[in-house]
C-alpha cells in the first residue's frame, strides 16, 4: 500500500508516493532528493536529520512521512537566499564551526528554529536548542561562537546595520 | 616565525568547502547516487567465536530483485591484514567476533537485501569465546588463529598464547634504580574499549567498468590502502582498480586503516558488482558500523615508578596489555605505541616495559584518534599525581621537577630539541588557577600533560597545476574532513605563489590522478602534505618566474609574485600578470605543474642531526563531584598546546578542542559494552553514550609559541595529541574533590559511586 503524501518543502508544495513506514527523512532524501538533510543514527539521537516541521524542529528520522501529509517542512536548502547564505549559516563559516560539516545542517536548523523564537538567546536557551544535536568534531566550542555571532547579526539587520565580520 | 613576515599564513580565514557544508548539498558518500545501481548488504556473524560448517545460499539467490549473493567461496583465496595477514574479506572456516563478515547480497531494494539475507542458511559450531586479554593470553585459553605463529620477540619464559605482537621498552638498569628508590609507587590502571563514532555511515560503491576496470568510491581517510587491498583481494593489477574519495562526514581515524576500517566493506562492494554486473552501494547502519567496524582499544597497564625524596624520577617499569581485537588491525601499532608512552615523556633513566598486543573475540582496534595515547597517558598522568600524594608535593611542581631538557632522551625520542612541556604546564596552571581558585564543596581541581609523535611514517607528494587565468588546482594524496587540506594547504599554496586563497583548489582523491599517500592519518596532513605543497608551488612559482623573465627582459631571480602579478623587485611598474605567463606556457612547456614531496628519511636524517620537538601539551579542570549520583561536571576546562609554528589557528583549536571533547566522553560516559558470548550490549546511539553540548565544558584553548617542528614553517601535527590528557586531567580532578582515585573507565556516575563505596570499606 503506497500512500500519497502532498507537503510543503521550503515553500514548494510537492506531492510523492511514500509506504506507510516510511520516514519523513527517506522521504525528503530518496523520494524529493534533498540531500541535506542527513542520514546518522536514524534513532532520533543525533540530530542529523533535523528539518523544521510546521515551524518546530524535529528529527526527521523518527517522524513519519505520512504525517507529514499537509505540513510546512524546511530543510537547510531552503534558507540561503539565492546566493546569499543565511546569517546562521554564514556564521558557521566564519567562526570555523564547520570541521567534517555533516552535523552542520541539523545544528543550522536547530539554531535557526531558536533564534526565529528568541532573538537575545541565553547561554542556557542556546544549551537546551542544540541539546540534540551531536557534533564529534568541534566540542561544541565554535558551534556556540557561531551561533552568538548569528544572534548578533541578526539583531544588527533588524536594527537596520549592515553584518559584518568579527575581528 | 612571526606571523608579520606572512600575507595569509597565521590567518584564520574560512574553510574551503564551507559554503556546500552549510548549504546542505550532496557531497557525502552517503549523498552518492549512482544511476542504475542497487543495493548491498553484509551478512555478519552472530557468533563471536564459531566454526563455519556449511553457507547454504542458494534460496536467496533464488529471490526475486536478487543480483548476487557472494561468500568466501566467490572470492579468490587471498587474506588480508593492517599488520599480519591473517583474515578474509568474508569468513572462511571460523568467524572471530560477532560482526564478522559472513556473505553479501545484492539486490534492488533495502528491503530485498534484509529479506535475501535471512535465507542465507549457516550452519556454526559454537567454540569457546574469550574476551578479556589476559584471560586470553593464558596457556589454558582457546586458541584464536591456528594459522599465527607467536611473535618471534617475546621474551623468554613468557609461556603465553594468543599474543599478536610484542613491544619490549628497555632502558637503563630499571631493577637497581627501583631498589635505590626513596619511594615507589606500583598501579593498575585500565580502559575500556570505545567507538570514534564519526556521524558519516561509512559506504561503497563499486561499478565494473566497460573496459574491466573497478571504480571504488568510499569515504576512507585512506583511499590509497583502499585501492591496494581491493586490487590484491580481487587479484587485480592496481591501475585497474581506481578509488574515488567522496566527502567525509568525520572518521577520527576509524576510517584510516584502509579496507581493515570498514571490515574490508570496499573489497565486498566491489565483487558484489563484478558479480551482479551492476554499480553497487553498501551504506552501514550506525548500529551494525558499532559492532563491526574499528575500535579505540581498550588497554590494562601496570604501572610502577620509584622517586627520590626531592621528587626525582629514577626509574618506570610497567606491562601493558591492548586489546588487538579478532585480528591484527593496527593492534599492533596501537598497543606498541601504548607500551612506549607508558615510559611517559619525562626525564626518566630507567625504564622497562613489556606490551602484549592480544587477539580476542571482539572488534578490530583500528588507528583511532591518537591510537594508544591517550590509554597509557590515563595511566601515566594519574599515577603521575598518586605519587605527587605519596611525597607530599604539589603535582604541578612534581611534573616540573621532571621535565627534560634539550638535548635529554625520552622513550621513542632519541634526542629532544626545543622541549615546551614545561611551558604548557605553567600555562596550563596559571589559566586554571592553581593553587588561587577556591574550590566549592565536593570541588576539584586537576592537571595532567601529554605528548604525541612529531614526524615519522610515510612520504607523500602534491601538484600545484596553475591554469592560464592564474587559478591552481592541487592534487595531494589527503583526504578533508575538517583538516588540513582546506584549511592550511590551500593557504600554504597561496601564500607561496601570491596569490589569493581563493583562487587555489585542493581536489578530492582520484587514485588515479592523485599522487600516492599513507592517507589523512597520524596528525600528519600539515607535515606531509603542507611540506609536499609548499615545495610544489615554489617548484611552480620558479617555472613562472623562468617564463616570466623573457617577458619582462629580467633575471629570473630578481622576480617576485604578489598580487597575481610577477614583478621585477624594486621595480613595481615592470610586471607582467600570473594569467598571461600562465598563458603563455601553453606555446612553452604546456602547463606550469610544480611538484614537491615530503622526504620522510631526508625529515629523519635532520632530527637525527639536530634532534626532535615533539608536541606537547597540559589540559586542566575543574570538576564538581555529585557525593549522591556520583555525576561528575566540568566547570572549568583548559587546554594548552604547543604545535608549532600555526598556519591556521581556528583550525588548530578546533582540532585541540573537537580531540578533547572525544577523550572527555571517553573519560565520563564512552564505552563499548559487551555480554559473555561477546554480543555488543550498546550499539545504536541509544546506548552509546557521547557528550552533548550539556555535559561539554567550554574548552578554553592557549597556543604556545616558540617551539619549531619539523613541518612546513616549523608546523606540528594537531589533530590527535589533544586526546592525550583529558581522562587523567579529569581523574585527577575527582580525587583532588573527593581524596578517591578511580583508576577504571569510564568515569561514570555508576563507577563514581562503586568507587566510592569500595574506598568506605
Amino acid at each position: 500500500m503506497s500512500l500519497t503524501i502532498k507537503v510543503t518543502v521550503n515553500g514548494k508544495s510537492v506531492s510523492a508516493g511514500a509506504e506507510p513506514s516510511t520516514s519523513l527523512l527517506e522521504f525528503l532524501r530518496d523520494t524529493l532528493n534533498y540531500k541535506g538533510t542527513k542520514l546518522c543514527c536514524n534513532t532520533g539521537e543525533c540530530g542529523a536529520c533535523t528539518v523544521l516541521f510546521d515551524g518546530k524542529p524535529v528529527n526527521s528520522c523518527v517522524v513519519l512521512a505520512a504525517d507529514a501529509d499537509g505540513a510546512q517542512v524546511v530543510t537547510v536548502e531552503g534558507l540561503a537566499d539565492g546566493e546569499k547564505l543565511h546569517p546562521v549559516q554564514q556564521a558557521f563559516i566564519d567562526t570555523g564551526a564547520v570541521q567534517c560539516g555533516y552535523c552542520t545542517p541539523g545544528f543550522i536548523i536547530s539554531v535557526k528554529a531558536l533564534l526565529d523564537r528568541k532573538k537575545h538567546p541565553t547561554a542556557a536557551e542556546i544549551e537546551e536548542a542544540v541539546s540534540g544535536n551531536i557534533c564529534r568534531c568541534t566540542g561544541y566550542a565554535k558551534i556556540v561562537d557561531a551561533i552568538e555571532l548569528a544572534a548578533e547579526r541578526m539583531e544588527d539587520s533588524t536594527l537596520g546595520l549592515t553584518s559584518g565580520g568579527r575581528s | 616565525m612571526a606571523k608579520a613576515e606572512y600575507t595569509v599564513l597565521g590567518t584564520s580565514i574560512a574553510r574551503q568547502g564551507g559554503v556546500e557544508r552549510v548549504t546542505g548539498a550532496g557531497i557525502y558518500g552517503i549523498d552518492l547516487n549512482l544511476p542504475d545501481a542497487v543495493r548491498g548488504g553484509i551478512l555478519r556473524s552472530q557468533y563471536a567465536h564459531a566454526k563455519i560448517v556449511s553457507i547454504d545460499t542458494s534460496e536467496a539467490k533464488a529471490l526475486p530483485g536478487v543480483y548476487a549473493v557472494v561468500t568466501a567461496a566467490d572470492a579468490p583465496d587471498v587474506k588480508y591484514g593492517r599488520t599480519y595477514i591473517d583474515r578474509y574479506m568474508l569468513a572462511k572456516h571460523k568467524v572471530r567476533y560477532m560482526g564478522d563478515p559472513v556473505a553479501a547480497v545484492a539486490a534492488d531494494s533495502q528491503a530485498v537485501v534484509k529479506q535475501a539475507m535471512k535465507k542465507i542458511k549457516v550452519v556454526y559450531e559454537p567454540l569457546p569465546v574469550v574476551l578479556d586479554p589476559e584471560e586470553t593470553m593464558k596457556p589454558g585459553a582457546p586458541t584464536l588463529h591456528d594459522d599465527m605463529p607467536l611473535p618471534a620477540n617475546l621474551p623468554k619464559n613468557a609461556n603465553v598464547k594468543n599474543v599478536c605482537s610484542y613491544t619490549g621498552v628497555h632502558v637503563g638498569d630499571p631493577e637497581k634504580a627501583m631498589a635505590e628508590a626513596d619511594v615507589v609507587v606500583e598501579e593498575v590502571y585500565e580502559t575500556k574499549m570505545i567507538h570514534p563514532q564519526y556521524l558519516e555511515p561509512r559506504i561503497a560503491a563499486a561499478r565494473l567498468e566497460a573496459d574491466g576496470r573497478i571504480t571504488v568510491w568510499a569515504n576512507a581517510q585512506a583511499p590509497f590502502s583502499v585501492r591496494t587491498d581491493v586490487a590484491r583481494l580481487l587479484k587485480l593489477p592496481l591501475n585497474k582498480v581506481r578509488v574515488l574519495s567522496t566527502e567525509l562526514g568525520g572518521g577520527f581515524g576509524g576510517k584510516a586503516s584502509g579496507i581493515t576500517s570498514g571490515a574490508a566493506i570496499e573489497p565486498i562492494c566491489a565483487l558484489l558488482a563484478i558479480k551482479a554486473k551492476r554499480p553497487v552501494m553498501i551504506v552501514l547502519d550506525k548500529a551494525e558500523e558499532t559492532i563491526s567496524t574499528t575500535i579505540r582499544s581498550g588497554a590494562k597497564m601496570y604501572i610502577k615508578t620509584g622517586v627520590k625524596k626531592d621528587g626525582t624520577i629514577v626509574a618506570r617499569t610497567g606491562k601493558v596489555v591492548y586489546d588487538a581485537g579478532a585480528y591484527s588491525g593496527f593492534g599492533a601499532m596501537a598497543g606498541a605505541r601504548c607500551t612506549q608512552m607508558l615510559g611517559g615523556w619525562y626525564l626518566t633513566p630507567n625504564v622497562h616495559i613489556d606490551g602484549y598486543v592480544v587477539y580476542t573475540n571482539k572488534q578490530v582496534c583500528g588507528p583511532v584518534r591518537g591510537p594508544g595515547g591517550p590509554q597509557a597517558a590515563f595511566a601515566v598522568e594519574s599515577h603521575m599525581d598518586s605519587i605527587a600524594a605519596k611525597l607530599k608535593m604539589d603535582p604541578v611542581e612534581f611534573r616540573l621537577k621532571n621535565v627534560p631538557k634539550s638535548g635529554d632522551k625520552i622513550v621513542g625520542v632519541p634526542k629532544l630539541r626545543d622541549i615546551s612541556l614545561g611551558e604548557t604546564v605553567r600555562i596550563a596552571a596559571e589559566k586554571i588557577g592553581w593553587g588561587k581558585t577556591k574550590l566549592g564543596k565536593n570541588q576539584g581541581i586537576g592537571i595532567a600533560t601529554g605528548s604525541w609523535i612529531e614526524s615519522s611514517g610515510p612520504g607523500g607528494g602534491a601538484m600545484v597545476k596553475v591554469n592560464e587565468d592564474g587559478s591552481t588546482t592541487v592534487h595531494i594524496g589527503k583526504i578533508d574532513m575538517g583538516t588540513a587540506p582546506r584549511f592550511g594547504i590551500p593557504m600554504i599554496v597561496a601564500e607561496e605563489l601570491g596569490i589569493p586563497v581563493n583562487d587555489v583548489m585542493v581536489v578530492n582523491v582520484d587514485t588515479d590522478a592523485s599522487p600516492w599517500d599513507a592517507g589523512t592519518v597520524g596528525s600528519r596532513s600539515i607535515i606531509v602534505s603542507g611540506t609536499a605543497v609548499r615545495l610544489a608551488a615554489i617548484d611552480a612559482r620558479n617555472q613562472i618566474f623562468k617564463l616570466a623573465a623573457s617577458q619582462l627582459e629580467a633575471s629570473p631571480d630578481d622576480l617576485e609574485i604578489k598580487d597575481k602579478q610577477i614583478r621585477v623587485k624594486g621595480t613595481p611598474a615592470k610586471s607582467v600578470p600570473l594569467a598571461t605567463v600562465a598563458t603563455a606556457a601553453h606555446n612553452v612547456i604546456g602547463e606550469v605543474v610544480g611538484h614537491g614531496y615530503c622526504d620522510s628519511k631526508l625529515m629523519a636524517a635532520e632530527e637525527k642531526a639536530h634532534g626532535n620537538s615533539p608536541p606537547f601539551t597540559t589540559h586542566a579542570c575543574i570538576v564538581e563531584v555529585d557525593p549522591d549520583t556520583g555525576n561528575v561536571k566540568i566547570l572549568k576546562y583548559v587546554a594548552v598546546h604547543d604545535v608549532g609554528f600555526v598556519i591556521h589557528p581556528v583550525a588548530v583549536e578546533g582540532q585541540v578542542e573537537g580531540a578533547a571533547a572525544m577523550s572527555i566522553g571517553q573519560a565520563l560516559c564512552e564505552q563499548v559494552v559487551f555480554d559473555n558470548n561477546g554480543r555488543t550490549m550498546n550499539p545504536s546511539f541509544v546506548d552509546y553514550l557521547m557528550p552533548t553540548i550539556n555535559m561539554m565544558p567550554r574548552i578554553e584553548t592557549t597556543l604556545v609559541h616558540g617551539y619549531p617542528g619539523a613541518g612546513p614553517y616549523g608546523a606540528k601535527g594537531a589533530g590527535e595529541i589533544g586526546c592525550v590528557p583529558p581522562m587523567a586531567a579529569i581523574a585527577n580532578a575527582i580525587y583532588n574533590a573527593t581524596g578517591v582515585r578511580i583508576r577504571t573507565l569510564p568515569l561514570s556516575p555508576e563507577n563514581v559511586l562503586r568507587a566510592f563505596r569500595e574506598a568506605k570499606r
